[in-house]
């Protein structure tokens, strides 16, 4: 059983396939993978040379076999599959003579297209193209899974649950990295690690990408946190060429020499790339000698990930932002109400900007469909931040749901010592990976002790080992009181702190701010708790990282316990600060405001953001907001947008305006629902870039003005099928729909979707822009207007309403 | 005022006008941002062309039809042809700013497009040093959508390129190259240096075009 083999002792993969191939005359661009049906003899003959060479473990010629490369192929994917694994069983009888022990390996590539949001292609469809081939690898006998050459976590993560849910073989990963160690999405070694680990691969490595030279330091990276065997298959060099053809330098002899040093630092498993032959192969394995090899040490580390970065809780206590949770935050709920998902990311960056490590991610309301809108925010949250995140909800569904489709290893809050919880967390810990919050209550409650906290988290860490999961993926939570009520809480949850960092040498975290319900003044209580948790042993806080004092203890215990080196960080925020704390965000706004008594008229048209702020601040202390929207807001946008038509303002100057308006608005409306007053009811206008269309700035820059003049937008953004705007149009009751579309190819989904609107939604018009689009291309797909710029949409939409209204 | 910032500048539609202070500002912000997260790859293979008759050609053995490619790699024996992306991360910085901030993030757009655009010039003035060796010269790059090169081409390119795994760059079903940042381009090599120094730009039939050069 390969299983039992890996780790244990040194195996042998096969080396280059595309270019022994073409040097039997596959041209560049063809699909290799016919060749198992074409050329099934020189494919034997290829996979029979490896085994002479020595290797255990062969790759099936099947690595861009999948259902999205083979839309141009006359051949089935499971004709295709079938004779792949036959070549390679057949090469095994002619090629293997000493009896040993030998796997077949389905190979799987990427599927050659970037998924979504950066792409088109949804991780569901990524997943099926996989499920598919890997089926019937399994079903032609393959004796393992090899998915290799991945440059992007996320779709590996969806190649990885279809090889675990769909066949019960073995599954080892490599993916590409560059000379800097990272992959072309920007992971780094850690994160990839952390991830492929959570989701239980048998081995995991580094192919392609290079030769073995450069591998060595992505190798030593490797070992340093992989607690799973590591396989490593260079290429014969870095890619060279010489009259329009790529070849690759490194000799057999120099491949083996460097391989050795591969061995040395700890690889397991190792093989060949692109440029490799049967002769490196054989010159390898001679070297090797099946030498013994030392397992990977179980690595301790707790690490957390998103697909571009890591972060390891260590003794450098990190910051977990608690924005993005509707607990007792009118406007949260009301944008989650709304489904304004842009109100959720915009929390998400300040949090960034602020200086979180982790976004803790709270969507749950009652009447909301959960599993659903947290998938949405996951998914929309990990397009603009590379921060990794905390799944925060009760329900399991929504659990499940977010952790399947979370690029990454994410924190998971959180399972309990209550036997119900564990029993639904746990196994999707095991399957998916993540990091788990354990808080310390049972069926009994929250115990009044430390002693009796410490005690339940010894009892979630001790269940989580009967399913694998090791101790460094539980973070305890040892609960924070609040001390109105408690009197004494707070210093229980203290030695609970330090008892179970000393007990069971796991991470920590709290929510830090729940200490001072209650009380008046209560930054100033959560910070010094903050300080003595951190004191205490606390890993990660859940903080609110825009609170001036919060931070400041943070910067400040970095400092003193020597976790910031040389001050620097700390240096970098305070440098220039006096003493005295800001009063929060827009405060520090009004302070910076440079031209005293600039007018909000002038402030918007010049594009001012921090002195419309104070203007409009200013002028609604003697003013009503609608007299100032109609005496100021107004005419400044209207004449910005002259001078936009006349060619005086340009498109950044236009929206530098509809930005400072954009906040002049905010105060306004603050000041309005202060005052209780009604905002008004405002006319719906649905933006879409059309399906298949990924380029959304036009759109957006519509929406921004749009706004600014009062339409509330219902922005469904890109690569928007017909059927969804119709029913969003039909159940909002829309009468203004806006589309783009930058390229002929994606005009005709353009036309698709009047059609249907216009089937739908009779009442409708439609408005249309777009880099490739103008009048007579308009009225040939139907549409009412054609907007030029996106000025002239708002003058259409004012047109439109000022008619129906 | 540098290559890149005219460039950005143009490409924010300013023709022949003045650009003001605070657009110049962001234009020098997005660059340092962009010098710090964009990633910059290229990959590029050298491919013989075959010419036949009507705009039909093979390049590497593949079919082309295009009267305007054609035109352009008259005399030429071969082709590079190239694949170049500044990544996902560029994607990321303006999808981030989108939410906050709309004038930085058409500056970032004009400004992506400009580093592109020069990185595929050093990039150019390399390959045709590298040629000059030989005795070649090298003809402007022609990109699928130019002319009546049709962007359906991308597929053959970067299947021809292995993109994807080499440098990340992929397409759409609709043919659109992601990540967003990122062009194809073939380039003639020829052994008699004919003047064509035409640039993107001018090869262009659009003259009423408002980010023409002028």
């Amino acid at each position: 059983m390969l299983s039992e083999r890996l780790g244990k002792e040194l195996l042998y993969f096969d080396g280059g396939m595309g270019t022994l191939l073409q040097s039997k005359g596959l041209k560049p661009g063809e699909l290799p993978e016919v060749w198992n049906l074409t050329h099934a003899d020189e494919l034997v003959d290829v996979h029979r040379q490896y085994f002479e060479a020595g290797s255990d473990i062969v790759l099936t010629n099947t690595f861009g076999a999948n259902a999205l490369k083979f839309h141009d192929s006359k051949y089935g994917l499971k004709e295709i599959v079938d004779a792949a694994v036959r070549n390679v069983k057949k090469a095994a009888a002619l090629g293997v003579r000493d009896g040993r022990e030998i796997y077949t390996a389905l190979d799987v590539g990427p599927t050659g297209k970037l998924l979504k949001p950066m792409g088109d292609l949804g991780f569901e469809a990524a997943y099926e193209a996989f499920r598919e081939v890997m089926r019937y690898g399994e079903e032609a006998g393959a004796d393992l899974i090899h998915i290799e050459t991945m440059s992007d976590t996320y779709e590996v993560k969806a190649a990885v649950l279809a090889a675990k849910e769909n066949t019960n073989l073995p599954v080892t990963v490599t993916m590409i990295f560059d000379e800097k160690g990272k992959l072309l999405t920007g992971g780094d070694v850690p994160s990839v690690i952390a991830m492929l680990e959570g989701l239980r691969v048998d081995a995991l490595g580094v192919n392609c990408g290079m030769g073995p030279k450069q591998m060595l330091p992505i190798v030593k990276e490797m070992m340093k946190y992989s607690s799973v065997p590591v396989i490593v298959k260079p290429n014969a060099g870095l890619p060279k060429q010489r009259d329009g053809e790529v070849y690759y330098d490194v000799s057999p002899e120099e491949f083996a020499d460097t391989m050795e040093k591969v061995l040395e630092e700890g690889a397991c498993v190792i093989g060949g790339c692109c440029g490799t032959t049967p002769d490196h192969i054989r010159a390898m394995t001679q070297m090797a000698d099946r030498r013994p090899v030392h397992p990977p040490a179980a690595k301790e580390d707790t690490i957390v990930s998103s697909y571009g970065k890591a972060v390891v809780l260590s003794r450098k206590p990190v910051i977990v932002g608690e924005r993005i949770n509707p607990t007792g935050k009118k406007k949260f709920k009301q944008a989650l109400k709304e489904h304004d998902i842009d109100y959720i990311l915009k929390e998400g960056i300040t949090q960034q900007d602020s200086g979180a490590h982790i976004l803790d991610v709270n969507v749950g309301l009652p009447d909301i469909d959960e599993a659903s809108l947290m998938q949405e925010v996951i998914t929309e949250l990990q397009s603009v931040t590379s921060l990794p995140l905390q799944i925060d909800t009760v329900d399991i569904k929504a659990m499940e749901a977010a952790m399947r489709i979370y690029n990454g290893k994410p924190m998971i809050n959180s399972v309990n010592g209550k036997k119900e919880s564990m029993d639904a967390v746990f196994p999707l810990i095991q399957k998916y990976g993540g990091v788990v919050v354990a808080l310390t209550l049972d069926e009994e409650g929250i115990p009044a002790t430390a002693e009796g906290r410490v005690k339940i988290a010894g009892k979630i860490i001790n269940e989580a080992g009967k399913y694998g999961i090791p101790k460094k993926d539980i973070v305890v939570d040892v609960l924070t009181m609040t001390i109105s009520s408690e009197p004494g809480s707070a210093q229980i949850t203290l030695d609970a702190l330090k008892g179970v960092r000393k007990k069971y040498g796991v991470c920590t975290i709290l929510g830090v701010s729940n200490i001072s319900f209650g009380l008046p003044c209560r930054p100033v209580i959560n910070a010094n708790f903050y300080t003595m948790a951190l004191q205490n042993g606390l890993s990660a806080g859940i903080i609110n990282p825009s609170s001036e004092d919060m931070m400041r203890s943070y910067h400040s215990f970095c400092a003193l316990m020597n976790y910031d080196k040389n001050c620097e960080e700390y240096i970098r925020y305070y440098a220039g600060q006096t003493g005295t704390v800001a009063a929060g965000p827009k405060a520090a706004l009004g302070q910076q405001a440079g031209t005293p008594g600039l007018s909000l008229k002038t402030a918007i048209e010049r594009g001012l953001k921090e002195e419309a702020y104070h203007a409009a601040a200013e002028l609604s202390k003697t003013q009503e907001p609608l007299e100032i929207i109609n005496q100021y807001l107004i005419p400044a946008l209207d004449a910005v947008g002259k001078g936009f038509e006349k060619g005086t303002v340009f498109l950044p100057q236009l929206l530098m305006s509809a930005d400072a308006a954009k906040i002049a608005f905010a105060v306004l409306k603050d000041v309005l629902e202060k005052k209780g007053g009604e905002t008004e009811k405002k006319d719906k206008i649905i933006l879409a870039t059309v399906k298949g269309d990924i380029h959304d700035i036009g759109k957006n820059i519509v929406k921004v003005l749009l706004e600014n003049y009062s339409f509330d937008v219902i922005d469904l953004g890109k690569d928007v099928p017909p059927e969804v705007i119709a029913a969003c149009a039909v159940k909002e009751d829309v009468r203004l729909v806006g589309l783009s579309a930058l390229m002929t190819t994606t005009v005709v989904s353009m036309e698709d979707t009047i059609r249907l609107l216009r089937r739908e939604k009779p009442d409708c018009k439609i408005m249309v822009g777009g880099a490739v689009l103008n009048q007579e291309y308009a009225d040939m797909i139907g549409a009412d207007f054609y907007g030029k710029d996106a000025m002239q949409s708002v003058y259409y939409a004012q047109e439109i309403f000022a008619k129906q209204n | 005022m540098d290559r890149r910032t005219k460039e950005a500048v143009r490409y924010l539609g300013y023709g022949n006008h003045a650009v003001d202070d605070g657009t110049l500002a962001l234009i020098g912000d997005s660059f340092d941002e962009l010098d710090q997260t964009a990633g910059r790859r290229i990959v590029y293979r050298i491919f013989d062309v075959l010419f036949q008759s009507g705009g039909c050609m093979e390049i590497g053995g593949f079919p082309v039809t295009s009267k305007d490619l054609g035109k352009n790699l008259r005399g030429c024996e071969s082709v590079v042809v190239l694949g170049a992306t500044l990544g996902p991360e560029t994607d990321l910085l303006m999808r981030r700013y989108s939410l906050t901030d709309m004038a930085k993030t058409v500056v970032l757009q004009a400004c992506g497009a400009a580093m592109l655009e020069e990185y595929l010039d050093e990039q150019q003035e390399e390959i045709r040093q590298e040629a000059a060796k030989q005795g070649l010269y090298v003809r402007p790059r022609f990109s699928p959508g130019y002319g009546d090169l049709s962007i359906r081409y991308q597929e053959m390119i970067l299947r021809m390129l292995d993109a994807p795994k080499r440098i990340g760059l992929s397409m759409t079903d609709g043919n659109m190259l992601t990540p967003t940042k990122s062009v194809t381009a073939l380039m003639g090599l020829s052994r008699q240096n004919i003047a064509c120094h035409i640039r993107g730009c001018e090869a262009c039939n659009k003259t009423d075009c408002m980010f023409r050069r002028s």
